[in-house]
């Protein structure tokens, strides 16, 4: 996939990665590459990507579109060519360079839409919709769990294979109650009660835990995530 | 109103002082200082001196939590659990009070400002990748909130129908109808490959937003940690900035 990276003051400030056949540059949010600054237009300019080919189009913006220092309405983009509008500079890459990860973190990478970024959109769409029904924090049934959602509506909860527990966990080698979830000072806390290494939190044993928000717990073999609420 | 936001100092007095003789050419109205004035640097009592001194508001930094012994140093590394402790013996009893005056968080008009993250803000969640700053910005009503904690000077815009947009910090215009959550970068332990201190300006009548870096002297800032036997790794890393 083709690859913009944005520059200011000759310095990165975001790598974007597209799959659109269309992506806008201005000041305006509804575009897809936001350059807010003074010298931008809302509607600046284009770039269009077809059979293979991406062509830069300004969009009579009032300072004008550059190509590699020369001001153009109309070019076809090669590898590394430099567009400049205003104080920005944005490099063009007909593929995207993957060594660049290390830097992330510290210059902003954004892949526009991609199905990862829309498919953990959507699953915080929905733990968002589950605690709002629920009106605090839920236990998700993810593996070997008779439920799909458990509400932590009280201060302690027991996870165990013994009848009287809150939550029924599977597995021969656990414990009648093999681990509990209380509230302490602001926090859900995991702690394991029973058998040893038969409680883990995101796949590592534990024996006493603050819970947070997305936290996988596994007691046998069953799992659970914890989706945190404002009841805490 | 121009204000000056300065956070992370991290008991480096050199960068502080740049920070403010520069500040004070740039004619700001107010300062807010965002936390984490103590911790790793060989400085803390006189840097706290000059943010009590300097700062309009004082927020409260996960550094200044542990000193005051509200949250334990077990999960950090080893070289930030020997810095914590020397800095918590250098404290004398009337820098303990500063510290205890420190706010939590400061809002006025549409803005807010809080160390680490508007999500419980006692927890000192960072917020440095966009799915985090999604979960940021369900946590507060105001139109920009400035942050700092992570060092990373970074700016995320709100997005209606995915993850909030990530860029390096750089001097831009907030656009009114837009939210922002605006990292100020930190002014003594800059993470962001450059080592120049790093703080920010924010015009509330421009609406707009001007990061500067300052030049200090950082062989005198490591000679005085050396002196006091701070551990290396944190010596090191201010002059590649990482």
């Amino acid at each position: 996939m083709p690859e913009i990276i944005v520059k200011y003051d000759n310095k990165v400030i975001e790598r974007i990665v597209t799959e659109k056949k269309r992506v806008s540059i201005g000041r305006t949010r509804d575009n897809d590459i936001v350059l807010e600054n003074r010298g931008v237009s809302r509607k600046h300019a284009l770039i269009e990507f077809n059979n293979n080919a991406a062509v830069i189009i300004d969009n009579e913006s009032l300072n004008g579109t550059f190509l590699n220092n020369r001001k153009i309405n109309e070019e076809i983009l090669r590898d590394d060519d430099v567009i400049t509008i205003g104080k920005y500079s944005l490099v063009y890459h007909t593929e995207s360079t993957d060594d660049n990860n290390d830097s992330a973190h510290f210059d902003g990478t954004m892949i526009l839409k991609t199905k990862k970024q829309r498919q953990l959109l959507e699953n915080d769409k929905i733990e968002k919709q589950i605690i709002s029904k629920y009106g605090g924090s839920v236990l998700l049934g993810e593996e070997n769990t008779d439920f799909t959602e458990y509400k932590i509506d009280r201060d302690v909860i027991t996870i165990g294979k013994a009848k009287f527990v809150h939550v029924k966990a599977k597995g021969f080698w656990i414990s009648g109650i093999q681990a509990k979830i209380s509230k302490e000072n602001n926090f859900f806390v995991l702690t394991n009660l029973g058998k040893k290494g038969k409680t883990l939190v995101n796949g590592e044993p534990i024996s006493k835990y603050n819970l947070k928000n997305g936290d996988l717990i596994t007691v046998g073999k069953s799992t659970y995530k914890f989706v945190e609420g404002d009841n805490k | 109103m121009k204000l000056a936001l300065i956070s992370d100092i991290h008991g480096n007095l050199e960068a502080l002082t740049a920070v403010l003789e520069d500040i004070e050419n740039q004619k700001v109205d107010k300062i807010y200082c965002l936390g984490d004035v103590i911790g790793y640097g060989s400085d803390p009592c006189a840097c706290l001196k000059l943010v009590e001194q300097n700062c309009d508001i004082k927020l409260m930094g996960n550094h200044e939590y542990v000193a005051l012994g509200l949250i334990s140093t077990e999960n950090y590394n080893e070289a930030a659990k020997i810095s914590s402790d020397w800095t918590k013996n250098q404290l004398t009893e009337n820098d303990f009070s500063i510290i205890s005056n420190f706010e939590m968080k400061h809002s006025w008009q549409d803005f807010l400002w809080v160390h680490a993250s508007p999500f419980e803000p006692e927890q000192w969640h960072y917020i440095i990748a966009p799915d985090m700053a999604f979960q940021a910005f369900s946590y507060f009503d105001e139109k920009i909130c400035f942050f700092g904690h992570s060092h990373l000077p970074q700016i995320y815009m709100e997005q209606e129908d995915n993850f909030p947009r990530m860029q390096g910090g750089h001097d831009f215009l907030p656009a009114q109808e837009n939210r922002y959550l605006i990292n100020v970068g930190s002014v003594g332990q800059p993470r962001d490959n450059d080592p120049r201190a790093c703080y920010l300006i924010f015009d509330t009548e421009e609406d707009e937003v001007i990061y500067r870096r300052i030049a200090y002297d950082i062989n005198l800032t490591q000679k005085k940690m050396s002196e006091q036997h701070i551990p290396e790794m944190l010596i090191d890393r201010l002059e590649v900035g990482r």
